[in-house]
């Protein structure tokens, strides 16, 4: 079991910069991308984690609703609270900023779907300096929108140009839920990989429930690995997932 | 067709465009409002109408215009929306219209707030709208179930020339899951709509589309003609799920849209404890299942009946209404957008076997 995690461990993805900016289609996996990734720098341990939830656009399953636990893992949350944590107002924090600004440890944009959502980032666009953060396109190759190359190509000219910046990177997390097999994952990689060479933008990792990127078919991919544990459930999913 | 994942809204929006759906009036409101921005996408691409009011009340009056003409016409608005449209709702009955209409509910009353409810049960069940009337009221657990729902929709609402809704509360809009849509959608016939459309009268005699009788003799009889159609509903549409009812069951769960999945969840963790408990599930509202419940809830083994809602006991009445007093009807339901948990429905049934435990111990 120690060999299996040290073998899986090298393979997670590492980043030199200190803003991560999260940023997809509906649906892409966002949040979950954002929300893991966030858990797995604070256990790398290497400096102080926080996340901003800066998704406007959707009213529910957004990365606030796990705030509690990343708190509680060490990784500062920086939401709306009271009842404005439940609107679909265009609220962004002033820390938002602070955070961009000031570069203390890693900071993990999560940010809404599609150019609407990432209209949010124009607002925030000043405060980015260049070369410290990394733009990253989360692709799901089972959603409607970006399915296929041109899609794909579409959501990062239309994300480019709502949010003022360029993305840096692709994060290939195809997946359709508990319904995702190893198959699927290794098809999305297969578009993630078409979007790169067209886009010259490297695939800075694929994401993937640990069940399924822990199968042996994942052995031989060569790009970073992170392994999602579902933290954004539905209400039937929760007390079950926790036996 | 593969499946795809998909968020509610869209999927109910493409599965409305595979039923055949022509036109689209709406007006933004979380949590639907998906619906209207997948449709301002996709129905220009297949050649239907799409129209952003400026207000419900626009919508719901164009909705009106537009299914007088036959098309398959549809809309979508969560519950302070859907309130706004009751009024043309009741004259697309009066006037024997065909129209979808989707409420994806959040919780009220009033502006309310915008997480998951369903407290617009009495609203779609009992008539939002006056007069004598009913529509059709469906509702969905799954996203896949929304989707083979909506096309239903538009079939039933073309059967009965009646409007027909849907509803789900925010979760089956807001929440992502793989769906798979038929290949080719295949309906049972229907009479054509040029029997009774406004399609423009030349070479034939004028229609008047209404629902004004002033003479109450013509009106009772528009009502009459109605209520044979809420007689047929009643006979032929009737919908719902069973989930481990059995022989070992001491309580029945009743409940609708996604509450039956947290049901179902608590249910099979109950299970594990040695505890059995049934589900049953409306899918149908109005026709509501009341024979269906009446039988489950009336088997021997049954000792109590629980009504889980995200509301104010307000499916309970009609559960009470088809138990007939034969078995006592217990209620458990959150509002203001909070959703139960399964904890709490195991609790609502601990709770219950325990008060039974201790009843039975007085009798003896």
């Amino acid at each position: 079991m120690l060999v299996i995690s040290l073998v899986k461990q090298h393979r997670l993805p590492t980043f030199s910069k200190s803003i991560l900016i999260i940023v997809g289609g509906y649906g892409s996996g966002k949040s979950e991308v954002a929300v893991n990734l966030s858990r797995q720098l604070v256990n790398a341990g290497s400096a102080p984690v926080a996340i901003a939830d800066l998704d406007i656009v959707n009213p529910y399953f957004r990365s606030r609703e796990a705030s509690e636990q990343l708190t509680s893992l060490g990784i500062r949350t920086i939401n709306p609270t009271g009842g404005q944590k439940y609107a679909d107002l265009p609220i962004i924090l002033p820390e938002v900023k602070g955070a961009i600004e000031q570069r203390q440890g890693v900071l993990v944009l999560d940010v809404g779907g599609d150019d609407a959502g990432a209209r949010v980032l124009s607002s925030l666009s000043e405060s980015f300096v260049e070369d410290t953060y990394e733009m990253l396109l989360v692709l799901n190759g089972n959603r409607p929108f970006t399915a296929d190359l041109d899609g794909c190509l579409k959501m990062i000219d239309d994300i480019e140009s709502s949010s003022r910046l360029k993305f840096t990177g692709i994060v290939s997390n195809t997946h359709l839920l508990e319904e995702t097999t190893a198959q699927i994952a290794l098809d999305g990689l297969e578009l993630a990989r078409q979007v790169s060479r067209r886009s010259d933008l490297p695939v800075a990792f694929l994401s993937g429930l640990r069940e399924i990127i822990e199968c042996d078919e994942f052995d031989n991919v060569d790009v970073p690995i992170l392994p999602l544990e579902r933290l954004l459930l539905k209400p039937w999913e929760s007390s079950a997932g926790d036996e | 067709m593969a499946k795809v994942l998909m968020k509610g809204n869209e999927a109910i929006a493409e599965a409305a465009l595979r039923a055949g759906a022509e036109g689209y009036f709406c007006y933004p409101i979380t949590p639907q409002t998906e619906v209207a921005e997948y449709l301002s996408k996709r129905m220009s691409e297949v050649g239907g109408m799409f129209l952003q009011g400026e207000s419900e009340l626009a919508v719901a009056n164009m909705l009106f215009g537009a299914a007088s003409t036959g098309k398959r016409v549809f809309t979508t608005s969560s519950s302070p929306g859907i309130s706004l449209m009751q009024e043309a709702i009741s004259y697309m009955a009066g006037a024997e219209l065909p129209a979808v209409i989707i409420n994806i509910m959040r919780g009220g009353p009033g502006l309310g707030g915008i997480l998951p409810a369903q407290a617009d049960y009495f609203q779609a069940v009992k008539g939002g709208g006056h007069g004598d009337y009913r529509t059709l009221v469906l509702a969905p657990s799954t996203v896949q179930e929304a989707v083979d729902l909506t096309m239903l929709c538009f079939h039933l609402a073309q059967k009965y020339r009646n409007p027909v809704m849907m509803i789900g509360d925010g979760m089956i809009g807001q929440m992502m899951e793989a769906v798979e849509f038929p290949e080719s959608y295949e309906e049972p016939p229907l009479p054509s709509p040029d029997e009774w459309a406004a399609t423009g009268a030349r070479n034939r005699k004028a229609r008047i589309i209404k629902s004004l009788f002033l003479d109450p003799v013509g009106l009772e009889n528009n009502v009459l003609i109605l209520e044979k159609k809420y007689q047929q509903m009643i006979r032929e549409e009737v919908r719902c799920e069973s989930y481990k009812i059995s022989a070992k069951n001491k309580i029945l769960i009743v409940a609708y849209g996604t509450m039956a999945r947290i049901c179902q969840t608590a249910i099979d963790e109950l299970e594990a404890d040695g505890v059995s408990v049934g589900l049953f599930r409306p899918i149908s509202l109005y026709p509501f299942p009341e024979k269906e419940i009446l039988r489950e809830a009336t088997r021997k083994n049954i000792k109590s009946v629980l009504t889980i809602e995200m509301s104010m006991a307000q499916m309970m009445e009609d559960v009470e209404r088809a138990i007939q007093g034969r078995r006592p009807v217990h209620f458990y339901g959150r509002s203001g957008g909070i959703v139960p948990t399964p904890e709490e429905v195991k609790e609502q049934v601990h709770k219950l076997l325990s008060a039974k435990r201790h009843s039975s111990k007085k009798k003896s």
